[in-house]
Formats: structure tokens, C-alpha cells, sequence
């Protein structure tokens, strides 16, 4: 209701710059108070004592503000089946421009223009094609980038991130989920907010299956025991390797896995490998519409989202992969504020809901879970999508952090991830 | 007027224009020279010491004249080595089987249309290399247009057939990319045969195909040696291909090197493959002008 009525005001807004702005805190202001009222359970916006929520204050006043004015376009490179769309795109489960509720929400809140490019593959991958202007100290050409945890810390400690105002990002300090909070490589959030947690797992599609008479896979033995030229793993080596671990009946926990671990997981693997098995990154989903796979290593809502009839995840007996992907602003970025205003917009536990209902992982946002399940209250998620959002306790004990390598563990994995995919 | 002009100048002011004259080459290749220096010899003699490097990105490289570098990159890539020869072989042949007929066609039997199916020839081209390699994901998918045909139409491949993945994937892929760089210098050597020189074959009661094998392919090889090396030496650095028509049995040299540059930061020896990728171009263009005389180089 109230987004469009964000809309209908929008539209008018672009007459004028003034009413334009006078909305734009109308607008935060209206977002700050549902986070508050939705969520008696987290009183985020109230009860955190540093950073008060400042920005909306000044904006709401139509006095001159003293607030910068959102530059654009704001250039966002992430991941497919990241973002909540309608209509054709959400067919075509592909982002074109328009067809994200959110990303228009937010254009009309801000006048602003958003570049929401589906970019991101992999996480190396897309950081080769950073690393040149990183290293010479030029602008990446991109204001907001999502990258998973490992990437994200490497990219905070060489000093290429921008840092956060959080004066600017009061939803985000008021609602970041506690368990995501003090993370070592970035303890007050200086610089990075994470934009959805995931777990790492199998997704089949079952007609494909049962069209070929293979079971489905409960596990990641099952899933290694089909037709290899049929299965494909992740180019994600963490994800590949971590699964590789779990399969072995050892601990995939940095702390404790070895170099002689990985080449255990290596040599597993890599008969498959002469048999046919490939890695790809987010690019399975074409793979899995083209009907091209059997079964595959994905992550956990993207199958939810954007997959076809009987695309299905499964918790592998043995144990998921546990990640979180980063919303940060790289260093030189054009357009900062509009960047750390977005991180800000989307943290409002109503936005996130929304698209929380889209893509179906797990939102790292306060409050967004009572809203999202009022959303859906007509006719309420399935165990199967419950389980993708709020991960119960059976399942979060099978969760596995293998994201942080000391810099030796690092080198060994490279090398034996390259040699699997024949390089 | 400039004669009058050259008439009144000082002995002196004719030596300076002599002088000028006898620099004249020099001045004119000192673009193109100084671009190669900058350029090329510069970043190969920088490639040639990374390659005799060690070290690594974070403490960076230091010249130790160490040849592990070399060592690994004999040692451990002999099959992605295999397969960038074999593949990129492949390819060129392929494109000298598809191209040559439509060379000769455009070049004998074109007409006014010459340039219309030149431009046709070169018209995909205008799409981004990397969407046209996309493309044949579509075009070789397993249920996509070819295959789908096959299996389902006609029945005649089996169900669970794919192209996807494989050593064929790469060379189609292969083929189809560099094909513009084999028909333009085949057409341009067919082009410039006067064809009175096949008409007097044809009188000296050569038929048609001696005629072809004695005079027109002969005068067409220059087009041959340009076309073969356009073709070969980037279908062999090329690394999209396998990348994206590939598994990880079908992997290139180009995709080592990438690997080892850019997810390894290895870079002493992803110089070193630099360099032996060199090195294998220059030995096996070098043996192919001898067996084709080199003379026909120049044409």
C-alpha cells in the first residue's frame, strides 16, 4: 500500500527538485517508522544508542538540507536471481530495467537512476576484472558491488573499499541481524553490509530426473554417484571444496582442515572430472532451464526464484555451506551517497521483506521475517520455502563456514581447484 | 615556383634536405618503430624476466634467474599444450576446408555481388565475440535447435547425446570465430588471378581440375599462408572458447596462463607459458614457410 503511494508521489515529484526531496524524506521517514512499528521484537530503530538515525530528520524538514543530492546512476554490479521482479522479467527471470519493484521504489524516492546489472558470476572471476583499477587506484567504474565473505574481507584489507558513512545507513545500523555483527575482518561495519546469507547444497529438477529414471539425491554421495557429464560443481572453490569435505566425513572448518584434506577432495573429484563433470557459477540457472543438468551444486534460493516446475534444493545429509554476500562501495565510486543510500533503503525491514519474498535467502534484516510472513499470509509458504528463509535448527547445525583460509590453506586450494578444472 | 626557390637556396640548405632525404625512411618507421618498442619488445623483455622470476603478488617478484618457472610449466601443462595445438589445428584446417569454397565463389563467381557477400561474410562479426560464443551454447545445447532436431525429429543421435562440453564444442567454436581471417586473404590471392591464366591452361588442354591444382591453387597459396597463420596463431592463445564450449578435460594453454595470472597470481609462470606459447608459434610458422617455400610469403 504504502509503496504506492511512493509511486503515485514520485511520478509528481519529477516536476519539481523541492517536492521531490520533501518525499524523499517523506519517504524515509515513513520507513523508518514501520521498521520500528512492524517489529515490537527488535526495537532496532529506537534503542541503539551510536549512530542515531539522522538522515531522515533533515530531509523531512523542507528547509534547505544539508544533506548531499543522490548522483546517479547508481552503478550495481551482483548476481542473478538476486533482486525481486514482476511481470515478463519475473518469466524471464532475468532483471531488465523496470522490473524490479524495489529498484523503482527507490528511483522514485530519490530521483535517482539505478544500473542494476546481473554481473556477477563468481567471485573471482569478477574480481579479475577489478583488480587492474584496484591496484592502479582508479574508479572501478561501479558505486555498489556484492561480493561473499572471503572476497570481501581480501578487498577491505588492501584499503579498496570505501568507507560507510553510517550516518547515512541508519537502518542498516538499527536492523543488522546481531549474528551477523562483529565480524572480525570488519567489526563495526566500516565498510561493508551483507545483502543475503545463503547456504551452499543440491538442486536437481525433479521431472528431469525422473524422466531418466535416476533417484534424487539425498546426499552428496548420491549426488557424486550420477552420470558425471551430468552433474556440475561450482566454480566457487570454497563451495566445491567445502561440500567435498563434508562428502569425505571430514570437517570442513578452516581451523582444522589441512592441506592434505583438500587433496583428498581433489583426488575425489577428479575422476569425475575425466568423466565429464564441469563448474560453473551462477550460470547454472541457464543450465538448469535448458534442462541440461541432472543435478548440480547451487545455492539456496536462486533454484526458489528463478528455477522452472520441479526445480528443487535439497539440505544434503552430510551438511550445507554457509556464505554471506556483501554489499560494499569500491573505492573511487562516483556516486557514494546514492550507494550508501541504497544499502540504507534496503536494510528497511519493508523492502527487505520484499525482496526476501522474491529470491528466498536469508535476509540479514531485523524484522523483515514478521512482514514477510504477513505478505504471504493468504496463503503461507511451504516448509520447502521456510526453510530457505529461516533455516531451522536441524538445518543451521549442518551449516559450515569455510570462507576465511589462512593465506597457506588459500595457495594449496587455488592449485588444486585450477588442476580440477584443467587448467 | 619551387624550382626558382630551390635554385635561390644556399648550397647549406641543400645539404640540410639531402640530409633530411637520407633520414627519410628512418623518420617515417620511427612511429611504428617506437610503438613496437614501447609496446612489444619492452613488455616482452619485462615478460621474459617475470618468467626468470620468483616471489609472489603480495611480496612482490624479485629476478632470481630461476628456471622453475619453466620447469612447471613444461612439466605440468603438456596436456593443455596438446590440446591448444591439436584444437587450433584443427580449427585451421576446418576453416581452409569451409573457406576456400567460399573464397573461390565470391572471388570467380561473385560478380556484382562481391561486396555484398564480403559483407555477409563479415556481418556476424559486428556482434561481440564473446555473445557469438554464447550463442553456440544455444545453437549445440541439448535440446537446442540442432540437437533437439536430431533426437526428437529424426531420432538419430541418442537422447542423452551432447556436444556441450566437448573437444567438438571447442573446435566449432574455434572454427566459426576465426573463419573471416581464412576467407579474406584466401579471396584476396584468388581475387588478383587474372583468369586468362586458367583459360590457357584450359587451351594447353589442362581440364578443369589439373587447371585448378596447377595454376589457381598454386597462385592462391600466399592467400593460404596468410589465412593458415591468421587463423592458427590466435586459435591457439584463445582461451573463450574452451571456456565457455569446454569441460576441464579440453582446456587451453590460454586458460592455464589465465589461470595462473589471474587466480593464482603466479605470474613467473604464467610468463614462462607466455613465452613457450611464443616460442611454439615461431618454430611452427618458421617449419610451415619451409615446407611452402618462402618465397610465397611475399607472394
Amino acid at each position: 500500500m504504502d509503496q504506492r503511494k511512493t509511486g503515485v508521489r514520485g511520478e509528481i515529484s519529477r516536476r519539481a527538485f523541492l517536492q521531490g526531496s520533501a518525499l524523499a524524506g517523506f519517504g524515509a521517514f515513513l520507513a523508518a517508522c514501520t521498521g520500528g512499528a512492524q517489529s515490537p521484537s527488535a526495537p532496532a530503530s529506537i534503542a541503539v544508542p551510536t549512530p542515531p538515525p539522522v538522515s531522515p530528520s533533515p530531509s523531512v524538514a523542507p528547509s534547505p538540507t544539508p544533506k548531499p543530492i543522490p548522483t546517479g546512476p547508481l552503478e550495481w554490479a551482483t548476481w542473478e536471481a538476486y533482486i525481486d521482479l514482476v511481470g515478463k522479467a519475473a518469466e524471464a527471470q532475468k532483471y531488465a530495467p523496470g522490473s524490479s519493484p524495489t529498484i523503482e521504489q527507490f528511483k522514485k524516492k530519490y530521483s535517482v537512476d539505478v544500473d542494476y546489472v546481473e554481473k556477477i558470476n563468481d567471485n573471482e572471476e569478477f574480481f579479475a576484472t577489478l583488480q587492474a583499477p584496484f591496484v592502479s587506484g582508479l574508479p572501478t567504474g561501479w558505486d555498489l558491488i556484492v561480493m561473499t565473505d572471503w572476497m570481501a574481507a581480501q578487498l577491505i584489507s588492501k584499503g579498496w573499499i570505501e568507507q560507510i558513512d553510517q550516518s547515512n545507513v541508519p537502518n542498516c545500523v538499527a536492523n543488522l541481524r546481531d549474528a551477523l555483527r562483529n565480524q572480525p575482518w570488519d567489526a563495526k561495519n566500516d565498510f561493508h553490509y551483507p545483502w543475503q546469507s545463503g547456504m551452499t547444497g543440491i538442486g536437481f529438477n525433479t521431472k528431469t530426473l525422473k524422466a531418466v529414471n535416476k533417484p534424487e539425491p539425498k546426499s552428496l554421495k548420491d549426488l557424486y554417484a550420477l552420470p558425471a557429464n551430468k552433474i556440475t560443481f561450482l566454480t566457487e572453490s570454497r563451495d566445491t571444496f567445502g561440500l567435498g569435505l563434508l562428502k569425505l566425513g571430514k570437517s570442513a572448518d578452516p581451523a582444522q582442515t589441512t592441506a592434505d584434506d583438500l587433496q583428498a577432495v581433489h583426488d575425489d573429484i577428479k575422476p569425475l572430472t575425466e568423466k565429464g563433470l564441469r563448474f560453473t557459477g551462477n550460470d547454472y540457472l541457464q543450465d538448469f532451464a535448458a534442462k541440461k543438468v541432472y543435478a548440480a551444486m547451487v545455492w539456496s534460493g536462486d533454484l526458489a526464484s528463478s528455477g522452472t516446475e520441479g526445480d528443487t534444493f535439497v539440505f544434503p545429509e552430510e551438511g550445507v555451506m554457509v556464505w554471506t554476500d556483501n554489499m560494499m562501495i569500491p573505492k573511487g565510486a562516483k556516486n557514494k551517497y546514492t550507494a550508501e543510500l541504497m544499502m540504507n533503503f534496503v536494510y528497511d525491514p519493508k523492502i527487505a521483506a520484499q525482496i526476501e519474498n522474491y529470491v528466498y535467502y536469508v535476509c540479514p534484516v531485523n524484522g523483515a521475517e514478521d512482514i514477510l510472513k504477513a505478505l504471504n499470509k493468504s496463503a503461507p509458504l511451504d516448509s520447502y520455502h521456510l526453510n530457505l528463509l529461516f533455516p531451522p535448527a536441524d538445518i543451521v547445525a549442518k551449516q559450515h563456514n569455510f570462507q576465511f583460509l589462512t593465506p597457506d590453506l588459500d595457495k594449496s586450494l587455488k592449485e588444486l581447484f585450477l588442476d580440477l578444472q584443467g587448467k | 615556383m619551387s624550382g626558382a626557390a630551390i635554385a635561390v637556396a644556399a648550397p647549406s640548405r641543400r645539404g640540410w634536405r639531402q640530409r633530411l632525404t637520407g633520414a627519410t625512411p628512418y623518420l617515417l618507421l620511427a612511429p611504428g618503430l617506437l610503438w613496437l618498442v614501447v609496446f612489444f619488445i619492452w613488455p616482452t623483455i619485462q615478460m621474459f624476466l617475470m618468467s626468470l622470476s620468483s616471489g609472489s603478488l603480495d611480496d612482490g617478484f624479485k629476478l632470481t634467474w630461476s628456471i622453475d618457472a619453466y620447469q612447471t610449466a613444461f612439466g605440468k601443462f603438456p596436456k593443455q599444450m596438446g590440446n591448444s595445438l591439436l584444437y587450433g589445428g584443427l580449427a585451421t584446417i576446418f576453416d581452409f576446408l569451409i573457406g576456400f569454397p567460399v573464397a573461390y565463389t565470391v572471388a570467380f563467381r561473385g560478380g556484382r555481388y562481391k561486396n555484398l557477400l564480403l559483407f555477409l561474410v563479415i556481418a556476424p562479426f559486428f556482434t561481440s565475440f564473446l555473445i557469438r560464443t554464447i550463442s553456440w551454447k544455444t545453437l549445440l545445447g541439448d535440446e537446442g535447435p540442432v540437437l533437439g532436431f536430431l533426437k526428437h525429429a529424426l531420432g538419430v543421435v541418442p537422447a542423452d547425446f551432447t556436444v556441450i562440453g566437448t573437444p567438438i564444442a571447442v573446435v566449432a567454436g574455434l572454427t566459426y570465430n576465426f573463419l573471416p581471417f581464412m576467407i579474406l586473404p584466401l579471396y584476396v590471392a584468388l581475387e588478383k588471378i587474372d583468369p586468362r591464366l586458367i583459360e590457357a591452361a584450359n587451351d594447353l588442354y589442362a581440364n578443369r581440375w589439373a587447371a585448378f591444382r596447377r595454376v589457381t591453387f598454386p597462385l592462391a597459396l600466399p592467400g593460404v599462408f596468410a589465412g593458415s597463420i591468421l587463423t592458427f596463431i590466435p586459435a591457439l592463445g584463445d582461451y573463450v572458447n574452451a571456456t565457455l564450449l569446454g569441460n576441464p578435460q579440453t582446456q587451453m594453454i590460454g586458460n592455464v596462463i589465465q589461470g595462473r595470472f589471474l587466480v593464482q597470481n603466479d605470474y613467473p609462470v604464467a610468463a614462462a607459458l607466455s613465452f613457450i606459447l611464443m616460442a611454439a608459434i615461431l618454430i611452427a610458422v618458421t617449419i610451415y614457410a619451409r615446407l611452402l617455400g618462402t618465397e610465397q610469403l611475399t607472394g
